[in-house]
């Protein structure tokens, strides 16, 4: 067993897990975060993905003692109690999500790549979805709302349909 | 005197900012957002003018937030994981199952195999799928013992100590194989061609022989798995009345209390089947998996059972889309009209028939494709063979057919050195024409819809689809009769 | 996945006496990314009763130039790579293909030394390693030793490395430094896929004669480990350069690659992947020449 403790969106969080219980595992089974999903658990699928010290990662492959101290950002730290995050926002707008199930994971990528390039064209949004599947949607409307979400948050002035 | 309420503009934010990014609009500040939501509750008896208008998904919030809880995301108190141990052989007898390792370990609540489900078959319509697999083996994702611990992992490793003796058989994997009478049944004394389906119209021998060319070709489509981002999961649990609450990514939870009911022998009101919000289906989720095994082990322990399907499970052991093997021999003028078109299918039933019949009867009908044909001769099969089972997947026969028809139509085009757009326009379905069925067919615009998509295409009618070039046939059967 | 024991590593020394004791007694196993190891195990049968976890050691993660050549520490991850003044600036094909490697995630969990270890032939940095000549740095018990990287490895999943040892720097020889280089690879998607063929190709132009100079070509997926194509690197050395010669080239190297078939493609497929790659890497390389002429 070991003890992890680590900062996951801005909380301090302590975890007594078994060697071998991965990232994913870790957040979803003993600290209630079940935001981040299990989709395949080989790193292929992407719905797990979540942000570890400023980079987005495939949770199922990184074992909850490898983040022993470092800084997690997952799905449930985007909004809060006031406002929903623009990327969410935007994807809710541009109805992005279908069953949703890999939601939070694009969502998680779509923020690590704004926080990285504010202003990113398609061809960098398609490279930073790369790694995260979906079997709804087609893509076409979550990258629409990721180019409104870069433009809500650089204070663009947006025509928003009512 | 009432305005007419403003339509908004069919544009989505994203392409209207594309369009023009270098113009101002008037800023608009994105609103606080309270958490949750407030919903707007429309007065009684208003007509809201809803076509035309843009609409926000209900479930896109939560979605989001990912708040949304899907089945592997709830735990109740006390919950036990079940793990499945499948088979891992195409096709074997059960000589005989050893549990007694597997219960002795710590943490292991129960085990069960098949001799323990009340009634051990179930199925959409043929009946022929065991809950856990007990004398016969007949592909390798099927379940063979259930184990329900503590912890996952428990659970694991108590699978691996279960020793079960199989008596191997030679599987059959070519559905043609399993088409020949004379191959041992997979399903013995059943026979191997479960079900058939006719459709005759007219007479096609009139047809070839008013034909200047026969075209005959074989299309093959293969097995496709769903891959719903999200696994299969079910979670069962028993009150003191004796009712069992299922939770379940199931789509069709009415068939799934039917089968629940009848193979654990209880009727359907002792049933409660809970389908929450699903992360995918696309008809792979449209039979009972582990339900029945988990209401039986949450029973035999007195907690709530949980269990996914791994992504390895999802391809082995969840129903896939037929592969069709698609035969065609069409007869035509020289001019294009088709006269006679003959058809045979053999699908790739898998291991049992899930939602077989419905795909062989929608495959069949639709078979011949959208062409005004006055001889039809089409028959269909589908047969057993030891591999993943083939169900329901978006389409139920008509992709596979689609691919055969269209692109038997691309090759007779190219026989005829004509526009692959000319010959289906010659032929398409009009309004009022006779389905291969019968059916006198009305709003018919597929001439419309073609000529449209031609021009916004920018068709220009030389050159075909596929590379352009006349086609030169693989073998020619006699004076009319080519094989391409 | 089974159950097992997991051990966090200060740094590469701490991690080579955490393998020299765990080893006698048990199945060890190394983490680094992950991404290789964690994939296999989840649905294996086979599985390690402890893992060393590496990922921690700072003294493997610097990208440094010194007297010997470019010296990568093992735990410099493909995105890094991507990132990297130094290797933008002197081998963007080391950029090229880390940027082929999975996706985003994975690059940014996987590590340079973890895909050479993994040693599956259709890895992606190894063509153009191999290209550039480059030397392994092993750290074991009793400290350094070298290895070149075509003695590196001994077939699918298996290298030279013991028990107790660990990989611990990537080093591109002095001389190489700035050598043209440029590396593809085909594979069945343009993201989070598989390798069918991967080239590498890397050499210096003579300027007077216009013809190549010590030229190398590293080939991966087409044998049991990535190779070296030897047959067409010596038909091209004082070889005028023109098209002509490289997609002779590039035949050449077809027959120097032993390609099986798979339900990927068939060998006489990836042969002629095997030609065209080569053939492009050559003209990618020269283009790359010229600019810096």
């Amino acid at each position: 067993m070991v003890t992890v403790t680590l900062t996951v969106n801005g909380e301090s969080r302590t975890a007594t897990v078994g060697g071998e219980t991965t990232l994913l595992r870790m957040l979803r089974d003993n600290l209630n975060l079940t935001g981040s999903k299990l989709g395949c658990d080989v790193g292929d699928c992407g719905a797990c993905t979540v942000i570890v010290d400023g980079k987005p990662v495939n949770s199922c492959l990184m074992l909850a003692a490898q983040v022993e101290g470092r800084e997690v950002e997952t799905i449930e730290g985007l909004a809060s109690m006031d406002r929903v995050h623009p990327i969410q926002k935007a994807f809710e707008e541009c109805a992005s999500l279908q069953c949703g199930f890999c939601g939070p994971g694009v969502i998680m990528s779509a923020k690590a790549l704004l926080d990285e390039i504010p202003n990113p064209t398609i061809p960098q949004i398609r490279d930073a979805l790369g790694g995260n599947l979906c079997r709804c949607t087609g893509y076409v409307k979550m990258i629409e709302a990721i180019l409104l979400a870069s433009r809500n948050m650089r204070g663009e002035a947006v025509e928003v349909n009512r | 005197m009432d305005k007419k309420p403003k339509v908004a503009e069919k544009v989505s934010p994203a392409e209207s900012v594309l369009k023009d990014p270098g113009i101002l609009r008037e800023s608009v500040a994105s609103p606080l957002v309270t958490y949750p939501i407030e919903v707007v509750v429309p007065k009684a008896r208003q007509q809201t003018p809803a076509v035309g208008q843009r609409a926000t998904r209900l479930d896109g919030r939560l979605h989001g937030l990912g708040q949304t809880s899907y089945i592997d995301d709830m735990t109740f108190p006390g919950m036990l994981y079940a793990k499945i141990k499948r088979a891992g052989v195409a096709s074997a007898r059960i000589k005989s199952i050893d549990t007694k390792e597997a219960e002795a370990m710590p943490g292991v609540m129960a085990v069960l195999t098949g001799k323990d489900v009340p009634n051990n078959s179930f199925g959409p319509s043929l009946k022929d799928q065991p809950v856990l697999a007990y004398e016969r083996v007949f592909h390798a994702g099927d379940p063979v013992v259930a184990v329900a611990a503590l912890t996952e992992q428990a659970a694991l490793e108590a699978c691996e100590k279960i020793k079960i003796e199989y008596e191997l058989f030679t599987p059959v994997l070519d559905p043609l194989e399993s088409l020949k009478l004379e191959t041992p049944g997979v399903h013995a004394p059943s026979a191997n061609i479960y079900q058939k389906k006719f459709i005759k119209k007219g007479d096609i021998e009139k047809g070839f022989a008013m034909s200047d060319h026969i075209v005959e070709g074989q299309f093959r489509t293969q097995m496709v798995e769903h891959v719903p981002l999200e696994p299969h999961a079910t979670i069962a649990m028993w009150d003191a009345n004796g009712r069992v609450t299922i939770y379940s990514t199931l789509g069709r939870i009415t068939l799934g209390r039917a089968d629940i009911a009848s193979t654990l022998g209880i009727p359907i009101s002792r049933i409660r089947l809970v389908a929450t919000i699903v992360g995918g289906n696309f008809g792979g989720k449209n039979e009972i998996t582990t339900e029945p095994v988990l209401a039986l082990l949450s029973k035999k322990t007195g907690r709530p059972v949980k269990s996914v399907f791994t992504r390895p499970d999802e391809f082995m052991a969840s129903t896939t889309r037929h592969p069709l093997i698609m035969d065609y021999k069409t007869g035509v003028t020289k001019d294009g009209r088709i006269q006679a078109r003959k058809i045979r299918l053999v699908l790739d039933g898998g291991a049992y028939c899930s939602w077989s019949e419905t795909t062989l009867s929608k495959a069949c009908i639709l078979s011949a494709g959208p062409y005004n044909i006055e001889n039809i001769y089409a028959e269909a099969y589908v047969v057993y063979t030891n591999k993943t089972m083939t169900g329901a997947m978006r389409g139920f026969g008509a992709p596979q057919v689609c691919f055969a028809y269209e692109s038997h139509m691309d090759d007779i085009a190219k026989l005829l050195n004509m526009d692959p757009l000319e010959i289906r326009l010659m032929n398409v379905f009009h309004e009022g024409s006779i389905s291969p069925t019968g059916q006198k067919l009305q709003s018919v615009v597929v001439k419309e819809s073609l000529l449209r998509a031609a021009e916004k295409f920018g068709w220009n009618g030389k050159g075909s689809s596929a590379g352009g070039g006349k086609l030169l046939p693989k073998e020619i059967i006699d004076a009319t009769t080519v094989r391409v | 996945m089974r159950a097992f024991e997991v051990f966090s590593a200060k740094d590469s020394r701490d991690a080579v006496a955490l393998l020299a004791k765990h080893s006698i007694s048990s199945k060890v196993k190394v983490i680094a990314g992950g991404t290789d190891l964690l994939a296999d195990l989840k649905f294996s049968a086979h599985s390690p009763n402890v893992v060393v976890d590496i990922s921690r050691a700072e003294d493997l993660k610097s990208i440094l130039v010194t007297d010997d050549g470019l010296r990568i520490g093992a735990l410099v991850t493909h995105s890094q790579i991507m990132r990297s003044l130094v290797i933008q600036e002197m081998f963007p094909a080391l950029v090229d293909a880390a940027h082929t490697i999975g996706a985003v995630q994975t690059r940014n969990l996987g590590t340079l030394g973890g895909n050479l270890v993994t040693a599956v032939p259709s890895m992606d940095s190894g063509p153009t390693l191999m290209a550039l000549e480059a030397i392994i740095s092993i750290q074991g018990p009793d400290g350094r030793r070298e290895v070149p990287l075509t003695d590196f490895f001994l077939g699918p999943r298996k290298t030279v490395l013991k028990a107790d040892e660990l990989l611990a720097e990537i080093v591109i020889p002095k001389q190489n430094l700035g050598k043209p280089t440029h590396f593809l690879k085909f594979g069945l998607r343009k993201g989070q896929a598989l390798a069918l063929v991967n080239s590498a190709a890397s050499f210096w132009v003579d300027w007077e004669k216009h013809t190549f100079v010590a030229t190398r070509i590293g080939l991966g997926a087409v044998a049991p480990k990535v190779i070296r194509a030897t047959q067409a690197e010596t038909f091209l050395e004082g070889r005028k350069i023109t098209p002509e010669v490289m997609a002779e080239a590039g035949l050449i190297a077809a027959n120097d690659a032993k390609p099986i078939t798979d339900f990927r493609a068939s060998a006489g497929y990836r042969k002629n992947l095997v030609a065209v790659l080569t053939k492009r890497a050559l003209e990618g390389a020269y283009a790359l020449a010229q600019a810096k002429r």
